[in-house]
């Protein structure tokens, strides 16, 4: 199965692997959501969703079926 | 009768202003809807 | 030697204070929109660089990009792309700050593209060494091609060198700063031969979205041969942007230093708290319950002070000046309709001071966040709670601040609920009547009854957006594709300048805005009130006295009959009497019925009708409106007009009902068809109607 950031636990690090260009929205990749950029999970909102990230520097929230979409690679510490 | 003069003149006054405002705004239709959706 | 007057545009990503840097160079020579609610669209604000040089600075609504997402972006873009715009920019200031410049650069690399003067303002610089962070700035200067101010508009630092800066904008080259178009040779190429004389980048905006610019249509370019299919438009789109955060993260990586070691972790404490499945929502509930308690305490002095003050000013005035008609007017129309506006100054001003406060400290990012699912629940967003909380001052800019949602459904159930939040407008209504229905009491000695009501009455506002807003979701059948991006700034200690200046705005637009209206309304009803059609009318005087003869009444209270059964019988006693049998089993006498009238325009017209009726009524100048409503008897029942049972159905029915032409004007604009707008109407009006039958006939 592959990792996507719905997949990651408070606080863990990724790299964002490519992703469908069609399904996530521009303004995502416009806040630094691109291919080889780093995202940290900070925060999951109550009752799971959304989700708080820290992507490129940016912090900003996205829903989990977004996240869903969004295949990393963890980086183990 | 000033008096009375300057009543009318005030209501006269009034009553211009509100059908001003109300009757006759400026319309300006605009497209402002979200890309992902159709709005009429 | 002439005056020159130049253009200078303000463009930034939200959250990074270019609201702040706009106030430090105009302070409160500002402009805005021209809606009694005060539209959120264009500020333009005014400042003197040089003895012969002035510029009117236009404060722009924040974007992230140039590609527009949402209505509020596309302000920006159709501004930038119409040459013929008399506001269009001479040089454009971009705002960036000094914690985010990656992410920020990207719309300065756009904006670069267009070819028109860009200097590049760093905010924030006071956090740089807290943060660990240097930059390089003749580097920086000389890759991005632009001039580069390093601004704290927090600290007043930086500004005199933007002044600077903007004065020499000649000097600055025009040049991109990368080659966007290598993203595809080919395409670009044949839209450079088939329009010689566009600039590229414009006609590539033009292509990728929904907008027109003066000297190009969008249908020109669609018939052309060369046209892409959406989906090819938007990969083209993303490698855009994917080519310009390369060339920024390859620029910083020798401009921006970050010492990561440094930066402290304040942010994510607070954040773990504040959205904490537990305190998170506790505080939320406490800050509302603060504010509501607080708009309802703190006011009630300044408010007994202006009530009292006008209706001694009324009396003065009835006795001071010769008597006669256009005296009457001043004493009794326009004076008791200045009063009823101004007395509801306090109440607005803290509310809007409260709504800054959230905004300003970041808190509001943290609420949206928290109260997503939840609102999904219902059909609204996150981003909803915003419209929502805002929609406590006024309807208008919080179904403006509705731009933001980035899914239409959710969009428009949101603009179709907001309308149901207790604005401003209304508190003027409650407050009175609350004042005059629930015992000034104490509940366990902390609770006041009459601020736990309004509470109360907000709360059956929200609840009713809410349920409404459920209801809407399960019938409207769009299929929408949802997504939703919110930014999370940084916690900020509110400035006390831009607060200020956004609640005098505010309550300036409050006062100039609503208030003309309210007292233009007051002068036209005054005229209704003291006039009549019938015979009657003319002769009360002889009418009342033949009936009284036998009585033994005292000359003020015969005084006070004829004033009563001349008002009965003036044009707007019969207005009110022939809506009489409609409204009076909902508890309400026909001077209710006037007033309920002359609100259908705007709400806050009704506490200024009521004056005006009573101001007329009475002959005993010296008693405030308040005593006269109270002590007002219903004839047929000898039971006060305003008690219980009447409050609370007034109330009810003022919760409800649209009665508001501006808002439903705006709804109209902002879903662009005359269906929403009349399905709030009666919708909302004949809800209103049916609750407060309900309550009157289960209180009674």
């Amino acid at each position: 199965m592959k990792t996507t950031i719905a997949n990651l636990r408070k606080g863990e690090k990724a790299i964002i692997k490519d992703f469908d260009a069609d399904i996530i929205p521009l303004k995502l990749l416009e806040m630094g959501c691109l291919p080889g950029n780093t995202v940290q999970l900070l925060q999951i909102a109550p009752f799971g969703d959304p989700l708080y990230l820290n992507v490129n520097g940016s912090h900003l929230a996205i829903r989990i079926e977004t996240a869903r979409e969004i295949e990393v690679d963890c980086i183990t510490k | 009768m000033i008096q009375d003069i300057l009543t009318y003149l005030t209501l006269a006054f009034a009553i211009v202003f509100l059908v001003k405002k109300f009757f006759f705004k400026k319309k300006k239709t605009n497209k402002n809807c979200g890309e992902d959706c159709n709005c009429q | 030697m002439t005056k020159q007057n130049i253009n200078v545009a303000l463009i930034g990503n939200p959250n990074t204070g270019k609201t702040s840097v706009f106030n430090q160079l105009t302070g409160l020579n500002q402009q805005v929109g021209n809606y009694p609610g005060i539209t959120v669209e264009k500020k333009v604000g005014f400042c003197k660089l040089a003895h012969n040089i002035n510029a009117n600075v236009i404060d722009l609504p924040g974007t992230y990009s140039l590609n527009a997402s949402s209505a509020d972006e596309s302000v920006v873009i159709e501004l930038l792309l119409n040459k013929n715009d008399k506001l269009f920019p001479d040089v454009i200031v971009v705002v960036s700050e000094v914690e985010n410049l990656k992410r920020n650069l990207l719309l300065f690399t756009q904006i670069k593209d267009l070819e028109i003067p860009t200097i590049l303002v760093i905010n924030m610089i006071d956090r740089m060494k807290l943060k660990g962070i240097s930059l390089d700035i003749p580097f920086l200067e000389e890759h991005l091609k632009t001039k580069i101010v390093l601004v704290s508009s927090r600290k007043n630092i930086g500004i005199e060198e933007l002044k600077t800066a903007i004065t020499t904008y000649k000097t600055i080259t025009t040049e991109a700063c990368l080659n966007a178009s290598s993203i595809d040779d080919d395409y670009f190429n044949t839209l450079r031969k088939t329009f010689p004389n566009q600039s590229l980048y414009k006609l590539w905006l033009v292509i990728t979205q929904d907008v027109n610019f003066a000297d190009l249509n969008r249908k020109t370019l669609e018939n052309e041969s060369f046209t892409k299919s959406k989906s090819e438009l938007k990969k083209l789109q993303q490698k855009e942007t994917i080519k310009r955060y390369q060339f920024i993260n390859d620029t910083l990586k020798t401009g921006l230093n970050i010492d990561s070691s440094i930066a402290t972790d304040f942010r994510s404490k607070l954040d773990r708290i504040l959205t904490h499945k537990v305190w998170g929502y506790l505080i939320f509930f406490v800050i509302l319950f603060g504010i509501f308690q607080s708009i309802f305490e703190w006011s009630k002095i300044p408010m007994d002070f202006i009530d009292s003050s006008f209706a001694s000013l009324s009396t003065a005035a009835s006795e001071n000046m010769p008597p006669g008609a256009f005296t009457n007017l001043i004493a009794q129309g326009i004076i008791p309709g200045i009063g009823g506006i101004l007395m509801f100054i306090p109440q607005i001003t803290f509310l809007f001071l409260f709504i800054s406060i959230l905004e300003e400290s970041g808190y509001m990012s943290r609420v949206v966040f928290l109260m997503d699912k939840i609102m999904r629940r219902f059909g609204l967003s996150g981003k909803s709670v915003v419209p929502l909380i805002s929609g406590t001052a006024c309807a208008i800019p919080a179904i403006m601040a509705t731009r933001n949602i980035e899914n239409w459904k959710e969009r428009l159930i949101t603009i179709l609920v907001t309308p149901l939040t207790t604005c401003s407008a209304r508190l003027p209504v409650y407050a009175i009547i609350i004042g005059l229905v629930i015992p000034d009491k104490y509940l366990l000695g902390i609770l006041n009854l009459q601020g736990l009501t309004l509470m109360l009455l907000y709360l059956i506002g929200f609840g009713m957006a809410i349920l409404s807003a459920y209801i809407l979701n399960k019938v409207l059948q769009l299929n929408c594709k949802t997504f939703f991006v919110v930014e999370m700034p940084n916690y900020k200690l509110p400035m006390f300048k831009n607060v200020m200046i956004t609640v005098v705005e505010k309550t300036k637009a409050f006062v100039f805005g609503a208030g003309k209206i309210i007292l233009a309304i007051s002068v036209v009803l005054w005229f209704l009130a003291s006039n009549g059609p019938s015979k009657d009318f003319r002769n009360a005087e002889t009418i009342i006295t033949s009936k009284t003869e036998n009585a033994t009444l005292s000359k003020v209270e015969i005084e006070n009959k004829i004033a009563a059964y001349k008002l009965e019988k003036s044009y707007i006693g019969l207005m009110g009497k022939t809506i009489e049998p409609a409204i009076s089993p909902l508890g309400y006498d026909w001077k209710i019925g006037v007033a309920i009238i002359s609100s259908f325009a705007a709400r806050e017209v009704f506490v200024g009708t009521l004056a005006t009726i009573y101001s007329v009524g009475g002959s005993d100048n010296d008693n405030t409106i308040r005593n006269r409503m109270k002590e007002e008897i219903n004839p047929e029942t000898d039971q006060k007009i305003f008690n219980f049972a009447s409050g609370i159905s007034l109330l009810l029915f003022y919760a409800f009902a649209m009665q508001c032409i501006s808002t439903l004007a705006v709804t109209k604009k902002e879903t662009n068809s005359w269906k929403w707008p009349l399905g709030q109407l009666v919708f909302m009006s004949s809800f209103a109607y049916i609750v407060a039958l309900i309550a009157y006939q289960l209180l009674k």
